[in-house]
């Protein structure tokens, strides 16, 4: 399949998958789950960061439209497009990334996509909701949101790659 | 000589003075150019994030820029289609609250009745006149985990739907009108940190006034402010409105004492009440319409203020 046709059909079902589906769950603990920064993460790594963060802003940008959160999922995605190339450049291998393979799990290594990713979740996740709070007195609540829902999301993430990659890898 | 040679020599300072200004500029232009072609991504980081950040602000502060929410015609269109499926998921426990919501009219409609005294049971238009009318709605978009939480509702300015209108179900208080376009409304629900809702403890001798927020914590559970700890709160009293804004009519239920705690260093308690409706599965609402708001808000603004 041509790259350009999966990163669209990618985007398309993560942002309705949020927008209708996770945003409506209520999982108790002030868990929410959030499943677009894997789109972002899953970009090729020969993308611009700019561009980045123009998908970044799009995506958000409808996730907000259909969820009434006005510019709450724009400004923690276009910030995690922002850190992306930081974080990989901090932990890449030291000849630069192949282009020729993608940031998964399968690609690069488990050890390398955990940590990558972890790291890129936790400050979204902490962005997110401590703009949604929007009160620097409940920093205790504000990291337990974001302990459980990073933890959560992390593991629903690992999940839904290990789906698309075994499927396609079966091909 | 030598004064000619001075003249030279300051003719000449001046034009290496004006040559240096050039130049500082062109350096300038070009370190600008140099710091923005270097900080170019960091520059469109920050348009974009003031970008967002803007529209996140001005929606919380006021419902100007509207045009981008789900009162957009394809977002709408979806949430109608996924709103479509969802609705049947709790069909059967709905169906049985409308039930029991149609015994207890039925029970008061005059044909089922015996008729005790005569004289007395004209509805009287003359005694009770209508304050309140009702306007039904059916949630078509919810959410119950942010820490502010929107519905929409399928009803709007069509159905003569304004800001400020008070939202109820059938088991107690939901919320009031944040926003309403021509077919659709959005309700800022009770489930928001600055809803401020005015209630009343219901007490065996008096009524305790106080204001209802949200903690943001958990849906079932809201916080009453205001509630001085000179007299004891019984657990399990009921939470009313107390109808002093013109929103709500008085006596709609809200929920029932759970938990009290003391505040250290001031001298009010810590109200935490048990909501008497579900948020979580509601999906059909009441939007309250005061038949006598203006006459209400025309009389207050009559209160002298002091300067």
């Amino acid at each position: 399949m041509n790259i350009i046709y999966k990163h669209i059909i990618r985007f398309l079902v993560f942002t309705l998958l949020q927008a209708l589906v996770l945003n409506q769950l209520n999982l108790g603990f002030g868990i929410h789950l959030m499943i677009q920064p894997l789109f972002i993460m899953l970009l090729p790594f020969d993308l611009t960061v700019i561009a980045l963060m123009g998908i970044a802003f799009l995506m958000g940008a409808l996730i907000d439209i259909f969820s009434n959160t006005y510019g709450l999922y724009t400004s923690s995605l276009v910030l995690l497009a922002y850190l992306r190339p930081i974080v990989f450049k901090l932990y890449g291998p030291r000849e630069g990334y192949d282009p020729l393979k993608e940031p998964t799990a399968n690609d690069m290594g488990a050890s390398w996509f955990s940590l990558v990713f972890g790291i890129l979740l936790g400050l979204h996740t902490f962005w997110f909701f401590l703009l949604e709070i929007f009160e620097i007195g409940r920093l205790g609540f504000i990291l337990q949101k974001t302990i459980l829902s990073g933890i959560f999301s992390f593991l629903f993430a690992l999940l839904i790659q290990s789906f698309i990659l075994n499927n396609k890898q079966k091909k | 000589m030598v004064e000619k040679s001075s003249q030279n020599e300051g003719t000449h300072s001046l034009s290496t003075e004006t040559k240096l200004g050039r130049i500082t500029t062109f350096v300038f232009m070009r370190n600008l150019i140099a710091f923005l072609q270097r900080f170019r991504i960091f520059l469109v980081f920050a348009v974009l994030q003031i970008l967002a950040l803007f529209w996140y602000v001005t929606f919380l502060s006021f419902p100007r820029n509207q045009f981008l929410t789900t009162n957009n015609q394809i977002a709408i269109q979806l949430l109608e289609w996924e709103h479509s499926i969802t609705k049947h998921f709790n069909l059967s426990e709905n169906n049985t609250k409308l039930q029991w919501e149609n015994i207890y009219w039925r029970k008061r409609q005059p044909q089922f009745m015996y008729q005790l005294s005569r004289k007395s049971f004209k509805i009287n238009d003359t005694l009770f006149e209508q304050q309140y009318t009702y306007i039904p709605a059916e949630i078509i978009n919810s959410s119950v985990t942010r820490q502010n939480n929107y519905f929409t509702i399928n009803i709007g300015e069509a159905q003569g739907i304004k800001r400020g209108m008070g939202v109820f179900c059938h088991e107690g208080v939901v919320g009031i009108i944040h926003y309403a376009s021509a077919h659709y409304a959005l309700v800022k629900t009770v489930l928001t940190s600055d809803i401020n809702i005015d209630v009343n403890i219901h007490m065996k001798k008096t009524d305790l006034p106080g204001l209802l927020i949200w903690d943001g914590k958990d849906p079932r559970y809201g916080i009453i402010t205001g509630i001085n700890n000179d007299l004891k709160v019984k657990r399990w009293s009921k939470v009313e409105t107390r109808g002093g804004s013109g929103i709500f009519p008085k006596g709609l239920p809200v929920g029932k004492v759970s938990y009290t705690e003391p505040i250290e260093g001031q001298a009010l308690w810590k109200v935490e009440i048990r909501f008497a409706a579900d948020y979580r599965r509601l999906q059909r609402v009441y939007v309250i319409k005061n038949l006598h708001l203006a006459e209400q808000t025309n009389l207050e603004a009559r209160i002298p203020t002091d300067d």
